[in-house]
């Protein structure tokens, strides 16, 4: 028995481990190569989600679906803004007055958000811009319009 | 490293007119560079007499914040289409 298993056993022994874990811990030493290739794998998706996460553009397109009455005769768009822009506007966005972003906050409770603008900072807006490499909005409107807001 | 842009294109079209510009922003930027060089002492008086008051500081944030702004404006692109009309901006 080798010292990897040996502590898994151990771990189990102790309770640190449930056994369900302690089976794929041990399934995993004993993969061998489906493990390294397991782990290839994961190191790959890692690679892929850090390209993702340096996202250049935000995409917003609304182009007819499969359901859509009347695609020859529909309303397409197609928009794409470099992220770096987006950064650019965001960061002029602290040139706001004061009595502007006093407006926005009492607007924003009268609709019942109890948030302050002014509480937003440059770090903030830097890791909500990086965070945004995961999003992806897909609306279907009743007219059969697919509506699609991603980064690429 | 990022390049400004070079380079727009326009087209719009509809039902009485048709429309396309290539503009070679490339060309502005001497142009650009000349008028802010004559520019330049207007706008560092104008900063220096309104530095006490906060507002040189923050004249000055907004001149970078437009320079990075039009920097970054490179693969901008606007595709709007309707059956009969099209407006498209994309920006190279």
């Amino acid at each position: 028995m080798s010292d990897n298993k040996r502590k898994i056993l151990e771990m189990l022994e102790n309770g640190k481990i449930s056994g369900d874990e302690a089976y794929r811990l041990i399934s995993a030493i004993d993969g061998g190569e489906t493990g390294q290739k397991d782990s290839a794998r994961e190191s790959q998706s890692t690679s892929d989600t850090a390209v993702k996460g340096k996202a250049k553009y935000l995409r917003v397109t609304v182009l007819p679906g499969d359901k859509h009455t009347d695609p020859e005769h529909a309303d397409r768009v197609n928009v794409r803004v470099p992220m770096s822009l987006i950064r650019a506007g965001i960061k002029l966005t602290s040139l706001i007055p004061q009595e502007a972003l006093d407006k926005a906050n009492s607007a924003l409770k009268e609709k019942g958000i109890n948030f302050d603008v002014r509480s937003i900072k440059a770090e903030d807006i830097e890791e909500l811009i990086d965070a945004l490499g995961d999003m992806q909005v897909d609306v279907e409107t009743a007219k059969g319009d697919c509506v699609k807001v991603f980064v690429e | 490293m990022s390049w400004p842009p070079m380079l727009m294109h326009i087209r719009i079209k509809n039902k009485d007119t048709k429309f396309g510009l290539w503009l070679p922003l490339f060309l502005l930027f001497p142009i650009a560079l000349v008028i802010f060089i004559i520019l330049s002492p207007f706008i560092l008086i104008g900063v220096i007499v309104l530095w006490n008051s906060g507002w040189g500081r923050m004249a000055l944030f907004a001149l970078r914040a437009a320079f990075v702004a039009c920097w970054s404006l490179r693969g901008l692109k606007v595709d709007v289409r309707k059956p009969d009309e099209f407006v498209s901006i994309s920006i190279i």
